[in-house]
């Protein structure tokens, strides 16, 4: 384990000349005393795209939403090792929960817009819940995120129609303009493809490929291709014997998935399990 | 040769073997034809046997109640009959607003009590939600006469209010709040926790999360409970029946003595006048339909949300 540990410190120190957005120091997850995931030490780097791959059970998905104290409201989580914010520990230093998931914003699984608002309603619901009232200033940030989604020429002559009436990618694609819309520093992505189908999993793909200039993506994905043809750093997690998801290795995409350090790495793209 | 001979064999116990499976199969099938026949008679034999009450009721109801419906009928107080005129009945329009009154101020005392405990009821994990919804369920079952009593007892004895529309009204509010808090708990935690999760992603507060998404999403759902809720209590006579006075005269006043159309029912089904015992199927006519009304109002409602989700 601590040799893993060090071929990770030693890639995080090749790898990252510039700025971490985020840094994970020996994370772990518990619901209840039973762990979840651990041993998550990494650098999130500023304007990449990093992916946490791993079969199902690894602990991705809880990780991820380490990452914005999602796990808070769940009785008998507990998130214990450090994780950074710009230098500042999330869960221990002077930032309010509420004030840090506006500067790390999420997309999740499947297409979540509020089924009782507007298509302009859900892009700045985000804002309005955070006491801005000002309309121009509410329609300003609903244009440019759904343009920064790519949704804008769809949507522009029906804002005021429910949301619920877009297709499943644009759905999933109004989300990614309502977590915009706040302006975020990283912007988590659980899964955020796999409800939908090629033609709209692909229109995402080349968003996040343009998005990562000014947002930081972690994203979560069963997919593999995906994480390699999208993600520019690559976190690889497997379920240990006592059915706690550990980090196994981190590196550039590259790396993991043409000359990874650990075999399993390698089983694993070469998907002989999982 | 050899070989084709070893290949022979097992064709023929196959298809020995398929014969078998070709009359076991349809004797079994003919089998359960016949019991899937016996068993669509019987179901329909039931339906009729539950039908035929109903459609009788409801039959009786129309045939008798509908002559009553006049404009007498709604529009006067009742009258005594007498020896001279056994016919003067009157009409029973003070039972008609009674009821109504009696039901809008239960339902602006129920729904909002209601509402905010489903609501606390759903998000709430602590010991206290959880005596609070056993508390719910068993006062859902409670029999209401229990509900008249109790307002007598506080409302009458305890506060000196004399008999009025308010204390039939607090007797009918504490009949609907386990309806409206039970369904308005179960519309709430149907709304989608992702929902929920997306909220709280882009920095809202819980309790704005309550309010601006979580409580907009469980409305509908929240609506049809009370529509039912009020259905429920608008048909019932125990609650008001020592409370309300039994007013003769049309009044909206919540501190009057008022009547209401199952008191109206109660009262007047036990009347020597045989104009008087008729007079009851009209009342009752009215209640079903405001009964039914109301409940087709719910469904519509809960169509609506139906296509939403859809």
């Amino acid at each position: 384990m601590s040799e893993t540990q060090a071929t990770n410190q030693q890639a995080v120190i090749e790898r990252v000349p510039g700025h971490s957005a985020m840094q994970l120091k020996d994370v772990a997850v518990s619901f209840n005393g039973r762990v979840a995931v651990r041993d998550a030490t990494f650098d999130v780097a500023k304007n990449r795209v990093t992916s946490l791959i791993g079969p199902s059970g690894s602990g991705k998905t809880t990780l991820l939403r380490a990452l914005n104290r999602l796990h808070d409201l769940t009785p008998g989580a507990k998130v214990s090792g450090q994780i950074l914010l710009e230098g500042t520990d999330i869960y221990r230093g002077d930032v309010t929960v509420t004030e840090l998931r506006t500067r790390v914003g999420m997309v999740f699984q499947r297409p979540n817009p509020f089924p009782t608002m507007s298509i302009y309603d859900n892009v700045v619901s985000g804002l309005r819940f955070n006491g801005i009232k000002k309309k121009a200033l509410l329609d300003e940030a609903a244009e440019t995120s759904l343009r920064s989604a790519a949704l804008w020429d769809s949507v522009e002559t029906r804002l005021k129609v429910a949301a619920s009436n877009l297709s499943g990618g644009e759905q999933q694609r109004l989300c990614i303009a309502r977590a915009l819309a706040m302006d975020p520093e990283v912007l988590l992505m659980d899964e955020p493809t796999s409800a939908l189908d090629p033609i709209a999993t692909l229109k995402i793909e080349e968003l996040m490929t343009t998005l990562k200039e000014r947002v930081t993506i972690v994203i979560v994905t069963h997919n593999m291709q995906q994480a390699a043809r999208i993600s520019d750093d690559c976190a690889f997690l497997l379920m240990g014997e006592d059915r706690a998801g550990e980090l196994i290795e981190f590196d550039t995409t590259e790396k993991i998935f043409n000359n990874p350090n650990d075999p399993r790495t390698l089983d694993y793209t070469l998907g002989r399990f999982g | 040769m050899n070989d084709l001979t070893q290949l022979d064999e097992p064709i023929e116990v196959a298809q020995s073997m398929r014969e078998e499976i070709r009359r076991v199969s349809h004797s079994t099938r003919a089998r359960r034809l016949l019991i899937s026949r016996v068993m669509t008679i019987l179901c329909a034999l039931a339906l009729a046997i539950a039908a035929v009450p109903l459609i009788l009721l409801l039959w009786q109801l129309v045939q008798r109640g509908a002559p009553q419906l006049t404009g007498t009928f709604f529009t006067k107080v009742p009258a005594t009959p007498s020896l001279l005129d056994p016919n003067a009945t009157g009409g029973l329009s003070n039972a008609i607003i009674g009821s109504i009154a009696l039901n809008i101020y239960a339902a602006v005392m129920a729904i909002p009590v209601g509402v905010l405990v489903g609501v606390f009821l759903a998000e709430s994990t602590s010991k206290f939600a959880s005596a609070l919804r056993i508390i719910a369920q068993t006062m859902a079952g409670a029999p209401s006469i229990l509900m008249g009593l109790f307002a007598f007892s506080f409302v009458l004895q305890d506060l000196h209010v004399g008999f009025s529309a308010i204390a039939g009204s607090f007797a009918l509010a504490v009949l609907m709040l386990p309806v409206i808090i039970i369904s308005t708990e179960i519309a709430v935690l149907n709304v989608p926790n992702t929902l929920r999760e997306a909220g709280l992603a882009l920095g809202a507060k819980p309790h704005k999360v309550s309010l601006r998404i979580v409580l907009p999403s469980a409305l509908t759902g929240i609506v049809t409970g009370s529509i039912l809720a009020i259905s429920r209590a608008i048909g019932e006579t125990a609650p008001v029946l020592l409370v309300i006075g039994g007013g003769y005269l049309n009044s909206w006043q919540p501190f009057n003595p008022v009547s209401a159309l199952p008191l109206s029912i109660y009262e007047n089904a036990k009347s020597p006048w045989p104009s008087q015992r008729a007079q009851v199927w009209g009342a009752a006519l009215v209640l079903v339909a405001f009964v039914f009304v109301l409940s087709l109002t719910a469904r519509i409602w809960a169509s609506r949300k139906q296509k939403v989700n859809n």
